[in-house]
This record gives structure tokens, C-alpha cells and sequence, in this order.
């Protein structure tokens, strides 16, 4: 989308007044007049009946071309390929829905983050060459999103792989042997209760933040003669021999709406209804933010024991799933109350 | 055996004028007939086991016909998609459905049983008051209080964790404040409860009493400055303890633009009766 820039129309009186005489003494905002014509939003030049007429095309489109894209085993699919040692496969993109607390069988309390896979499709396949030489990737996009308001070098991608458009598109590096299709939907029943995860997402951003909760210093104490110093810094570095300050030093700042990854995160349940993972513990980002998951890479949370579908689930594949799948170690609410005998 | 309707204290007593006066029957009886029949000396009656007695548990077996929706169920206004407290309504349905948790609030007596994660095979019972409900969805919880061996012992229980055996009331009511938390300052004897009490019969239908008992404190300092306006305490005898003074200086920190705060403002009546339907709706399947 190309910058916009707007020129201020400045009022003092009867006159108007340019921008760099109204400094000096009070003036009046009138209004603003776009400088910059090139750029329209969608609504801008129709009627209200083509602004709903395309409204309701959108949503048909989508329906469409999601139920085309439901059976991806059915139209000319790629080449699937058995799971080998070292092989990775691809990662799903989530929503954050919010938290809840669960038990296990020994009655111990954890807490635990809902991410719901919402439209998940494969967008893209950049094959080894392609990419950087050494793996190849596969771009995967998330939640829905209105044409509109997005530039049509972003929608290319889309039309061509006949997925509506995405929130969010990220790239997993795979191995040679689990490169999908693109258009084939992903579900939460890739990932298996009992398997590790790893979770991106952009954190809260909290603006411009002093030492103390940016980097966690210790401040100055509130009483005993501390003069107008209590959340600074204090020192930036060693004295006259190095006598300058050293790159990367921990100052105040814009702090989060940074990329933060949660490592070995563990599933305890699958709701493959509505598509929602139950993972272990806090993960980074607000509450419906959207998420990449993927397969842990720590190496003693490897998911050998578990065989999660290889490349990806497929509904026709496996046939029906239970509605919800459980943990081994998960109190599920249909038993009887635990006597830990 | 053939099934007949017992009446057990006339059988009890029956069955003594039967070995006293030794009956003798001509015909082959049933038991509950024996009695009436006056038999002969050359067949003395068979030993007939008395049956057991059937007990009706009156104050919970009946559910409440009251219409009540637990508090928990009601979510908080924040921007979170309703799908999540869709599927934590279900949990929470599907926990009610094995333990029967009944309706009670903040000045009920309640009594729960727990299994001992330290103590396997033990169940801890615990009665006390409850002073405050608190939490949404599956992590709701409630503070019961007592007093036991002059030692005040407040415990916070979770509705949702799978430990809990059972949760009877003992006594239903409601009291003047959702938040009996003042009862830490309070005199002993407001906190106090028996622990081998007997459950009071409450019926199903009809209003929950409520207790408009106005509780005598112990002297000032107190945990927390309970005559301030934003406690809106009505349960305590402010005349004992407090000057008229100094409930005027305690107006200081009224903030009377809040009752007007139209942001502040969260309608749940359409929410509640809908959350209420479903939930019915579910529990009866």
C-alpha cells in the first residue's frame, strides 16, 4: 500500500494559516486534505448495493473454495512418503483462545492455553533449490481474512494456490519427504496429545519501558536521601579505559511486539471438532493472536514413541477420530472423582 | 421372599409379641402377615431377619427447583471468543453430571470430603462457612471458615478438582453480603461451626432464607477497613463499634460517580437465562 500523507488545514480567524507560521500562537484544526491520490480503499467508489453485492461474494467464494480444498486426497495429490529418522514435517497456525486449569490422574492442577487451528492451509511449496539449498519449505497460512483491505501482489499467492486469504503466513523448513500440496488443509489433529511443541508468537507489546521492567535492574531506593533517582539505570560500564559505552547496552525502550518462542510445551488434549489443541502452560501473544506451532526441537522431547500422522491428518485417511483425544496421565470429567488410593 | 410394604417400627415391635406370645400360624404366611395370625405351639415361627431400614435423605435427594445459575457460569466481559466458554461449559457439565453440586452461597454451611493426596486411601471432611465464591469456568472456587480448637482455618476449595468426594449443605442461606470476608475480625462465635452437624431440611421450592444477622466486631485494628464504602458491608452492627464520627470520615472515600459509569455497567440477564437453558438443557440428558 502506498504512504499516505495529508496536509492540515490550520484556522486562526477568518484566514488559514500555513503550518509553519502556527506555531507561534493558537490555531484552530479545520480539517485534512489527502495529498496522496493514488491509493483506494474498496468501499470508496462503490454504491452501498455493490459494497454488499461484494461482501456477500467474498463469503461465497471462501465457502467454495474451502469445500473444494476438503478432500485433498482425492485430486491429484502429491507423492506421500513414509517417515524416516530425521525427517520434519510441517507446523500448524493457531488462534489463542485463552487458558484453562486441568487435572491429572494423581490430582495435581496445571494450567493450560486452548489454540484453536482456524483455516489452516498450505499456501506454498518452495522446493530445496528454491529455498536455500540445504532443506525445503513449505509457507502455510492462517486464519481467514477479508480481500479488501490487503494489496494484490499479497492476494497473488492465494489465487494461486485457491485458498481464501490469510491473517498470517509463515514458512516451516521441512524435510524432502513431507512436502504437501498446496491447498491441502491442515487440522489440530496433526499434532498428538502427549507430543511436544514449540509456540511463536509476537508478545504483548507494552510501548516505550523503562530499566526495571524491560530488563529487570534494581532501581535506587525510595527513601535515605535518593534525589530524583529511583528507576534509573545508575552505571553504564566500566570508566575511562574502555571510556565508552558498550553496544547492546541495556537501556529503556520499546519493549515486546517481538517474536518470543516457547519451547517443549507439552499437549494434553485434542478436540478435533472444533480443531483445538490444549498445550501445557503460558504461551506469548494476547488473547486471539495468531501463532505458529510446530514439533519440538529439544532433543529429549522427541516424538518417536507417539508416530504422528506423517506428512499431515487427513480425514480420509484415518477415518473418524474420537471427538476429543486425551493424555495418558489426563482426568478426564466423565470419570468418577479421584480416591488416590 | 415376596416383596410387601414394610411398616418397621410396628414390625420391630410385632416381631417381640411374636416371641413373646408365640404365634402360631396354620397357613404358610408371608412375614408382614405373621403378625396378625395367631398360630399354634407345634410350628414355632422361622427366624425372619428384620429388613433394613430404607433411609430418604429429604435435603439433597431432591434438587433444587429453584432456578439457579452457579455463578461460575457466568463469563466475564472480556474479548475472548465465546467458543472457549463453550467448551468449558461442557467440562463443567460433564464434572456436575458425576458430582452433584448443589445450590448454596456466601453464608451457607457446607461440608466437603476430599481425598488426601499425602494420605492415600483417606478422605478429609471439612464443614465450615462459606465466605466468598469466587473464579470463572473450571477454576472457580470457595472459602469455607470454622473454628476448630480456638484456631480460625479458612480453606479454599476448587468446585472442578476431580479430588472431591462430596459437597452437602448443611444449611442454605444467604446472608446481607456477597463477601464474608469481615468474619476474620469479627467475634469467634459469627465463625463457629459444628462439625458433627445434622443437615437442616430446606425445600426445594420458595425464596432461600435470608439471614439479616448483623455481626458484632472484635476491637479496631481490623484486617481491612471494613467500614469504607467500597466493602458496602451491610452485615456488620456499625453502632457497637464505630462513632458516628468516624463513619462520616469513612464517606471521604466514597466515590458516588461510579453507581452513574455507564462503562462499568455488565448486563447479564440475557446471557444468564441463555447459559441457564443450555445448562438445564444438558444436565437433564
Amino acid at each position: 500500500m502506498a504512504a499516505w500523507s495529508c496536509r492540515f488545514l490550520l484556522q486562526r480567524g477568518p484566514r488559514l494559516i500555513s503550518p509553519r507560521a502556527a506555531a507561534e500562537s493558537p490555531v484552530q484544526l479545520v480539517g485534512c486534505v489527502r495529498t496522496v491520490k493514488t491509493t483506494t480503499w474498496f468501499e470508496e467508489h462503490l454504491t452501498e448495493d455493490n459494497q454488499e453485492y461484494m461482501r456477500k461474494t467474498m463469503a461465497e467464494e471462501y465457502r467454495r473454495q474451502t469445500a473444494e480444498k476438503l478432500n485433498p486426497l482425492k485430486d491429484e495429490p502429491w507423492q506421500r512418503h513414509e517417515w524416516t529418522e530425521g525427517s520434519r514435517r510441517v507446523g500448524l497456525v493457531a488462534v489463542k483462545l485463552g487458558m484453562a486449569p486441568i487435572w491429572t490422574k494423581t490430582g495435581e492442577k496445571h494450567a493450560v492455553t486452548m489454540l484453536q487451528v482456524q483455516d489452516c492451509h498450505v499456501i506454498k511449496c518452495l522446493p530445496r533449490e528454491e529455498y536455500d539449498g540445504h532443506t525445503a519449505a513449505l509457507v502455510v497460512g492462517g486464519k481467514n481474512v477479508s480481500p479488501f483491505h490487503r494489496s494484490e501482489h499479497y492476494m497473488e499467492m492465494f489465487r494461486n494456490a485457491g485458498v481464501p486469504p490469510k491473517q498470517k503466513i509463515t514458512t516451516f523448513k521441512v524435510s524432502d519427504n513431507a512436502i504437501i500440496k498446496p491447498g491441502t488443509p491442515l487440522y489440530a489433529a496433526h499434532f498428538r496429545p502427549g507430543q511436544y511443541v514449540d509456540v511463536t508468537a509476537k508478545s504483548i507489546g507494552k510501548g516505550f519501558q523503562g530499566v526495571m521492567k524491560r530488563w529487570g535492574f534494581k532501581g535506587q531506593p525510595a527513601s535515605h536521601g535518593q534525589t530524583k533517582t529511583h528507576r534509573r539505570p545508575g552505571a553504564s560500564g566500566p570508566g575511562g579505559d574502555p571510556a565508552k559505552v558498550f553496544k547492546g547496552k541495556k537501556m529503556p525502550g520499546r519493549m515486546g511486539n517481538i517474536y518470543v518462542t516457547a519451547f517443549g510445551l507439552k499437549i494434553w488434549r485434542v478436540n478435533t471438532k472444533y480443531n483445538v489443541l490444549y498445550v501445557n502452560g503460558s504461551v506469548p501473544g494476547h488473547r486471539n493472536c495468531v501463532l505458529k506451532i510446530r514439533d519440538t526441537v529439544l532433543p529429549t522431547r522427541g516424538s518417536t514413541l507417539l508416530s504422528p500422522p506423517f506428512p499431515t491428518y487427513f480425514t480420509e485417511d484415518e477415518g473418524d477420530l474420537a471427538e476429543d483425544l486425551y493424555d495418558d496421565d489426563l482426568f478426564i470429567h466423565t470419570e468418577p472423582s479421584l480416591t488416590l488410593t | 421372599m415376596a416383596a410387601c410394604s414394610r411398616r418397621l417400627d410396628k414390625f420391630i415391635v410385632s416381631l417381640r409379641l411374636l416371641r413373646n406370645l408365640q404365634l402360631q400360624n396354620e397357613r404358610f404366611l408371608s412375614t408382614s402377615v405373621c403378625r396378625w395370625a395367631p398360630g399354634n405351639d407345634s410350628e414355632p415361627p422361622k427366624f425372619i431377619p428384620p429388613s433394613k431400614p430404607v433411609i430418604i435423605d429429604k435435603t439433597q435427594a431432591v434438587a433444587t427447583l429453584r432456578k439457579f445459575l452457579s455463578p461460575e457460569f457466568i463469563p466475564p466481559r472480556q474479548r475472548t471468543n465465546p467458543l472457549k466458554f463453550s467448551m468449558e461449559r461442557k467440562d463443567m457439565i460433564r464434572r456436575r453430571k458425576i458430582l452433584n453440586v448443589p445450590e448454596f452461597y456466601p453464608g451457607s454451611i457446607l461440608a466437603v470430603s476430599m481425598a488426601d493426596p499425602n494420605a492415600t486411601g483417606k478422605i478429609n471432611r471439612f464443614v465450615g462457612i462459606c465466605i466468598q465464591r469466587g473464579g470463572k469456568g473450571l477454576g472457580a472456587t470457595f472459602v469455607l471458615r470454622n473454628i476448630i480448637n480456638q484456631q480460625g482455618v479458612e480453606i479454599c476449595y476448587e468446585l472442578y478438582n476431580p479430588r472431591i468426594q462430596k459437597i452437602e449443605v448443611l444449611k442454605l442461606e444467604k446472608r446481607l453480603d456477597d463477601n464474608l470476608m469481615y468474619l476474620r475480625d469479627a467475634l469467634p462465635e459469627y465463625s463457629t461451626v459444628d462439625p458433627d452437624m445434622k443437615p437442616v431440611p430446606f425445600p426445594p421450592t420458595g425464596e432461600v432464607p435470608l439471614n439479616e444477622l448483623k455481626v458484632k466486631m472484635r476491637p479496631k485494628p481490623w484486617s481491612k477497613r471494613w467500614e469504607r464504602p467500597k466493602f458496602n458491608i451491610q452485615g456488620i452492627h456499625f453502632d457497637l463499634c464505630l462513632v458516628p464520627k468516624q463513619m462520616e470520615h469513612a464517606q471521604k472515600w466514597a466515590q458516588p460517580w461510579q453507581e452513574y459509569d455507564m462503562l462499568k455497567e455488565y448486563d447479564t440477564s440475557k446471557l444468564e437465562q441463555q447459559i441457564l437453558s443450555e445448562v438445564q438443557q444438558e444436565m437433564s440428558k
